[in-house]
């Protein structure tokens, strides 16, 4: 299958199918457990990904990732969102300062931390935490946001204000969202890929998923007579 | 962002890591390495006494410096004396306090006296050896020892263990000292044991209309059975191993004696008086035996109470 | 059952009431005294104090990179279970075998007592407490703060410095505090290390005072000026103790709300 650039493409299914597993292959995230590990190939710009010569570091500063609970690290907003661009580049205090407030306004957070950016990245609200990990993720500009079931773990006025950010966000980035909320995918997705017991069911756009599905098995899932 | 840049930078990370995984490696193998040396240079400098005594030294009770004839019988006598004398009044003293404190006392009581009981573990022993040799001997030989003499003193076939003066010091008072000491040590233990039985499991056998003795007995118990051996083992190791506590009310007497009342000896206060003492290299290394000695016993103690507790959480199904 | 208090308060109240009458500035202005004549305990105090940082200085490092090492790279490598359980032993270890340690090797070898040999007896115990708190506490944050910043492109290194050691500080600041604890009322260890010193030395190559032997000597003393200092001394150790278990514990709870 393909992700297509700048869309967004949604991961669907029950619980346990497989969808945050197959995201966490996209930045070789699984390489942190020595138990798991990767067979297949998954290309980007001409590279295979999963590649033992490919350099993690330098892909995850490609595909950034933003997880189900927000984590902010135990440090200020402003060095929570400088944390990453400080790895790969060297700026000046003034264009960090612009790289941080332009990653926190993309984030559309700027207006409600730009009074507090010396406190603790912790004091924040869940919402707000998890606004602010995606401002981290972008600061570092990368070329592929995974998001893995983002506002599960937030209240609905939260999952709105995150919900119009990734709708934004796509002009700029290509996205792949994780979720098992099916209204979420409708709402914000392109694409739509329907999984199921570690299979791929259905890969197409969101449309034709949701309206006129052509496997028995997604339709079933997203008319709810399972799942 | 630059390319080349971007590179040079990642290269930098790269050593860097390799750097911090080795360096953090380095020192682990320096703990791991400390042990080593510690049996190491133990064995080797027991190795003139061993070499002198061979099993002799375990099974003899001479200690005399000037004749240079040494054996560890008497020390190692009192030390488990002492140990166990420490450890049959602790136990059913700290089980009860484990019990109060996870069972029976109030909610509002339970932190401060957990508290408590925690600080009291912390006190440095000295502090008790001084404690116990100033304030708790002198009344020992004024009250309890008479008490004990005319009554367990009585009883014939253990009348011997009660025999002597009432000096307040001796294997006694020492085991009792040891016992305060190790009580809150063990309580603080059994009471994270028991607090890991599911409420589940008390709540259905309180369901079945059972007292809160029946629910301790057949159902806190079996359940913790391993833990709770577990946590003695622990104060076992720690009442074993005790210096300074001991020295100061075990009296420092290399004599064999029927009697609890009497002065004797233990491992570890046979090493405090004495090593900064000795001359000649048999005397020390015969001292350095003794340290070998106490270390392997209470090494084979404390690898036992590992293997029971670890075994408790197996059961628990959460191995870490 | 009020038996561990009673304890507590009866030990406590008989360390006041024969240590607060001591209490003076000459406790912490003048020398040692010979028996008979009146004295402080400064160069005891200041011996037990050099001897304590020291030990925390050289213990804590190594306890902290060998629990790093334990919690963050532990689950690949074959030393690391062997190391943990080793450490366990050492914690337990009767502490007077490893003043017997640090003599057979350093004290016999240099052929006298020193403050540096006292230093090192301590920071043996200090360093399993330090590995198994810093350990403990490390594996306490959860992985998700771990993945969150290698997903930024964070190499291992980074991650350990400047996210997971920060949300743990407070917790393995418990364990150095509860490792100082534990070594400034030790006294079985140094018994055979520094020995002892009636006069003032801010030399570390020579036999150092040091408050537990000093408390020590005084007490098992026929002497009653020596005894009057032995409580005085003894109350001093007790306070600091418990202030930094009391400490330790505050910080503890605040680390546990932390997660």
């Amino acid at each position: 299958m393909n992700i297509w650039e700048k869309k967004i493409t949604a991961f669907i299914g029950p619980s346990g199918c497989g969808k945050s597993t197959l995201l966490r292959t996209f930045n070789r995230m699984y390489q942190l457990y020595p138990s798991q590990e990767a067979r297949g190939e998954i290309m980007m710009d001409g590279m295979n990904i999963l590649d033992k010569k490919q350099d993690v570091n330098m892909l995850r500063a490609k595909v950034g990732m933003v997880f189900q609970k927000p984590t902010p690290f135990p440090m200020s907003i402003f060095d929570n969102v400088a944390f990453g661009v400080k790895l790969y580049e060297t700026l000046n205090r003034n264009e960090l300062e612009e790289r941080v407030e332009w990653a926190l306004q993309k984030a559309a957070l700027w207006e409600e931390v730009k009074d507090k950016l010396n406190q603790s990245g912790i004091s924040l609200s869940g919402g707000q935490q998890q606004r602010l990990c995606i401002a981290r993720t972008i600061a570092v500009k990368p070329e592929v946001v995974l998001l893995d079931e983002p506002t599960s773990a937030l209240d609905p006025i939260s999952t709105a204000r995150i919900e119009d950010l990734i709708f934004t966000l796509k002009e700029d980035y290509t996205i792949v969202i994780v979720t098992h909320n099916m209204q979420q995918a409708a709402r914000v997705s392109d694409y739509t890929a329907y999984m199921y017991l570690g299979e791929l069911i259905e890969f197409a756009d969101t449309d034709t998923i949701f309206t006129k599905p052509k496997q028995k098995a997604t339709e079933d899932y997203i008319t709810g007579k399972f799942g | 962002m630059s390319k080349i840049h971007f590179a040079a930078k990642l290269k930098r990370q790269l050593l860097f890591d390799w750097i911090f995984h080795k360096v953090t490696w380095f020192f682990t193998f320096v703990v791991f390495a400390l042990l080593a040396a510690l049996i190491g240079s133990l064995i080797i400098g027991s190795m003139p006494a061993i070499k002198a005594f061979g099993f002799d030294f375990l099974f003899s009770a001479d200690w005399n410096p000037v004749t240079e004839k040494f054996g560890a019988l008497v020390p190692i006598v009192g030390t488990l004396i002492t140990s166990i004398i420490a450890l049959s009044i602790g136990i059913p003293v700290s089980f009860g306090i484990a019990l109060f404190l996870t069972e029976l006392s109030p909610p509002w009581l339970r932190r401060p006296l957990g508290t408590a009981i925690e600080l009291l573990a912390g006190i440095p022993s000295i502090i008790y050896g001084m404690w116990g040799l100033f304030v708790f001997a002198p009344l020992f030989a004024q009250y309890v020892q008479p008490w004990l003499q005319n009554t367990l003193g009585q009883i014939p076939g253990i009348s011997f263990l009660f025999e002597g003066s009432f000096m307040g010091i001796g294997m006694l008072t020492a085991g009792i000292i040891l016992a305060i000491m190790v009580i809150p040590f063990i309580a603080a233990v059994m009471r994270d044991v028991f607090e890991i039985v599911p409420p589940m499991l008390k709540e259905s056998a309180y369901a079945f209309g059972a007292t809160t003795w029946e629910v301790i007995w057949y159902v806190v118990l079996p359940y913790t059975k391993i833990g709770v051996v577990g946590a003695i083992m622990l104060g076992l190791g720690r009442a074993l191993g005790e210096t300074m506590a001991v020295t100061f009310v075990i009296g420092n007497a290399h004599q064999l004696h029927a009697s609890l009342f009497m002065p004797g000896n233990s491992i570890a206060s046979a090493l405090a008086n004495e090593f900064t003492e000795a001359d000649g290299e048999l005397y020390t290394s015969a001292l350095i035996e003794l340290g070998l000695i106490l270390f392997f016993i209470t090494f084979v103690v404390l690898a036992f109470s590992k293997i029971l507790l670890v075994q408790l959480k197996k059961r628990e199904g959460t191995v870490t | 059952m009020t038996f561990g208090l009673f304890w507590l308060s009866w030990i406590l109240f008989t360390l006041f009431e024969k240590g607060l009458g001591g209490i003076s500035m000459a406790i912490f202005t003048q020398m040692t005294p010979a028996p008979g004549s009146t004295g402080g305990l400064l160069n005891a105090i200041t011996g037990s104090l050099a001897m304590v940082i020291l030990a925390t200085l050289i213990g804590t490092p190594i306890g902290i990179m060998a629990g790093t090492y334990l919690a963050e790279y532990g689950q690949r490598s074959w030393l690391a279970p062997i190391t943990r359980f080793i450490n366990d032993i050492l914690l337990s270890a009767p502490s007077i075998v490893i003043g017997l340690f640090v003599y057979t090797v350093y004290v016999a070898k240099m052929g006298h007592f020193s403050g540096w040999a006292g230093a090192l007896a301590l920071s043996l115990i200090v360093i399993p407490v330090v590995v198994r708190t810093t350990e403990d506490m490390l594996r306490l944050i959860p992985d998700s703060l771990r993945e969150a910043a290698a997903a930024l492109g964070a190499p291992q290194w980074k991650i350990v410095t400047l996210v997971t050691w920060r949300a743990s500080k407070v917790g393995i600041m418990t364990g150095v505090l509860l490792a100082i604890a534990r070594i400034s009322g030790e006294t079985a260890p140094l018994l055979f290390t520094s020995l002892n010193n009636q006069f003032w030395n801010a030399d570390m190559n020579q036999p150092m005072a040091n408050l537990p032997v000093v408390i020590f000597q005084f007490a098992m003393s026929p002497y009653e000026n020596w005894q009057e200092l032995a409580w005085t001394g003894a109350l001093l150790i007790t306070l600091s103790v418990l202030g930094l278990n009391i400490a330790a514990r505050f910080f503890l709870r605040k680390q546990v709300s932390l997660n």
